[in-house]
């Protein structure tokens, strides 16, 4: 049985702002009234480069009840990212605020797309068509930026299996009051942290993301508006526990953590200062609509990887990656023994946007091969191992070295390249590159480094470089980016602001 | 500028290379200008800045408490360092 949907109250803390479910209702239906005098139709898609305000979700619920699809777009992507993305969607339609960055609407402009301010609703009113379940509502890009973008495919029917399969796991008063300081075009965020307890007709309290200043008073906020859920990553905490006075009052009721590993020793802190034991690693993908697993009763023994059970997801541990077959009962590791960690869950993506190969090489029979390594204990709790997957996790925030390498690679001085994750002291992981250069002089690392600003996100940018004669590669001439990660470890990165001061490429 | 604060200010500058982004340099920075917003480093990388403070500072941030505007700037920085070690601003 799915759950019917029914919003909250809206509230931004730090500007006082306040939508009570009527007013989100009014809200919602000038902007359904907008959608339909510019003729968007069911199944069209529309660019969200904008959040974490009250008009986000107004839009989201117009664009959804007009038939049509929301693809939340990160709007600090360069206007080369933007372009691939609109490449790739095609979408009729952007709305955006003033916080989107001009070089992004203009991307859009260029590549065709009429950008809207939220705050151009008109005047009327529109009427909400009938919603079906099995139309796309969502669309979250999570790599590719520069070059075959790959977005999961979210309906109505896998996103609603989601919140209902959190219903059924968690304690539904804990989320009456709920803080979101994520960001919400990425699935933790939006679907989990914010969706979930609005669409039940719990309070969503929404801040702009990863702003220290605001994390500063994280405390104070929780205390003011009796903050009963958040969740947030773990270099957001360590930036909370050393910036923030813990909260007073008693009102929190269950925390989460999720999209990075969380430490039993993070874990401890976090449950020392915000006064409860209901502190829980939640693990979360988007493609199985974020968390998926964890503990309902939270109150147990921190351990380093420990998750949980899963949420609305059967979950197993298997000896084997492939997803040509499918998963046998054969292969299944015993308590205790590291393996594969495959999800069964109705909250599965539709698949990957016009992807079908990727999809493929993801999911097999239903079951989604996550890329993690882990374990399940005797008790059928999973716990986190590792994880295979090629990505960099900087404070949650996914990065793929593709995208990285697929930019370099086109710059004429780059003859081969290889981007890695670094540790990290504050967000766990960030960008290393090691790059072979046809022209090592100043002037063209300047020059690849203009390049790459130009077409990566600055939260993609590597943080150290290394010149290397040549890219370690495997026998069949894949690289390898472990002996990459070795190699450049035992030789100093390129002072690469030194250099660019030299170059006069500031 | 008396001595100690110039080796201060020294000490600021030779940190903030260290976890800075490639593209700005730190030298170009006036006292009042936005670490942040001129580029130099993350937002978050205030965290590595309170960490600096406290191991080359000795400044006890969890009794002092730490409003992160404070240390946005450099001018900030070495304000709170003449805070804590009892001198007045230069």
């Amino acid at each position: 049985m799915l759950m019917q949907l029914q919003v909250g109250s809206l509230i931004e803390p730090f500007s006082g702002r306040r939508w009570v479910p009527e007013e989100v209702h009014r809200q919602t239906a000038l902007r359904i009234g907008r959608f339909q005098a510019l003729g968007v139709r069911p199944g069209d898609r529309v660019f969200l480069p904008f959040g974490n305000r009250l008009e986000f979700f107004a839009e989201l619920l117009a664009i959804w009840r007009s038939g049509a699809c929301a693809v939340p777009v990160d709007a600090r992507l360069t206007a080369f990212e933007v372009s691939n993305l609109v490449r790739a969607a095609t979408p009729v339609l952007a709305i955006a605020d003033e916080a989107t960055p001009a070089e992004v609407t203009a991307a859009l402009t260029e590549a065709g797309v009429r950008v809207l301010a939220t705050t151009e609703t008109g005047a009327s009113p529109g009427a909400a068509g009938d919603l079906r379940l099995d139309d796309d509502a969502l669309i979250l890009f999570t790599s590719g930026s520069t070059g075959d973008p790959k977005g999961v495919v979210h309906t109505h029917r896998s996103l609603r299996a989601r919140w209902t399969g959190l219903h059924d796991h968690l304690p539904g008063a804990a989320f009456a009051r709920s803080l979101c300081m994520l960001p919400t075009h990425f699935g933790h965020g939006l679907i989990c942290n914010s969706l979930f307890p609005w669409l039940s007709g719990q309070d969503l309290f929404i801040t702009p993301p990863f702003r220290p200043d605001l994390v500063a008073r994280i405390g104070a906020v929780i205390d003011e508006h009796a903050i009963t859920f958040l969740s947030s990553v773990p270099a957001i905490w360590k930036l909370a526990l050393r910036l923030a006075r813990p909260p007073q009052r008693g009102s929190l009721q269950r925390v989460h953590v999720g999209s990075a590993p969380l430490s039993a020793a993070a874990w401890e802190d976090i449950r020392r200062w915000t006064g409860t034991r209901q502190v829980c690693n939640a693990y979360g993908i988007t493609e199985t609509g974020s968390w998926v697993a964890g503990l309902a009763d939270a109150d147990v023994p921190a351990e380093d990887g420990l998750i949980g059970t899963g949420w609305g997801a059967v979950i197993k541990v298997l000896s084997s990656d492939d997803t040509t077959e499918l998963p046998a009962p054969e292969l299944e590791c015993g308590p205790g023994e590291s393996g594969y960690v495959w999800l069964n869950t109705p909250a599965l993506m539709k698949g990957y946007f016009r992807r079908d190969d990727l999809t493929a090489r993801a999911v097999a029979g239903g079951w989604f091969q996550t890329g993690d390594i882990g374990c399940l204990d005797e008790r059928g709790r999973l716990l986190l191992r590792g994880r295979e997957r090629d990505e960099i996790n900087k404070g949650g925030m996914k990065i793929y070295p593709a995208d990285i390498d697929a930019v370099v690679e086109r710059h004429a001085a780059a003859t081969d390249v290889c981007a890695f994750a670094l540790e990290d002291p504050i967000y766990g992981q960030s960008v290393g590159m090691a790059v072979v250069l046809g022209d090592a002089s100043d002037a063209a690392i300047a020059s690849l480094h203009a390049w790459m600003k130009s077409h990566l996100a600055e939260h993609k940018l590597p943080a150290r470089w290394w010149l290397l004669a040549e890219i370690p590669r495997t026998s069949r001439g894949k690289i390898n980016r472990e002996a990459v990660r070795t190699a450049c470890a035992a030789r100093p990165a390129l002072d690469l602001p030194a250099l660019l001061a030299r170059a006069g490429g500031a | 500028m008396n001595d100690s604060r110039e080796h201060q200010r020294q000490a600021l500058l030779g940190f903030l290379r260290s976890i800075q982004k490639a593209g700005r340099p730190v030298t170009d920075l006036t006292d009042s200008d936005s670490l942040v917003a001129s580029g130099l480093i993350d937002s978050l990388a205030i965290l590595q800045i309170v960490t600096w403070l406290e191991t080359t500072c000795g400044i006890d941030f969890a009794v002092r408490g730490v409003a992160p505007e404070e240390l946005a700037t450099i001018g900030g920085i070495l304000g709170v360092i003449d805070q804590e070690s009892g001198r007045s601003p230069a």
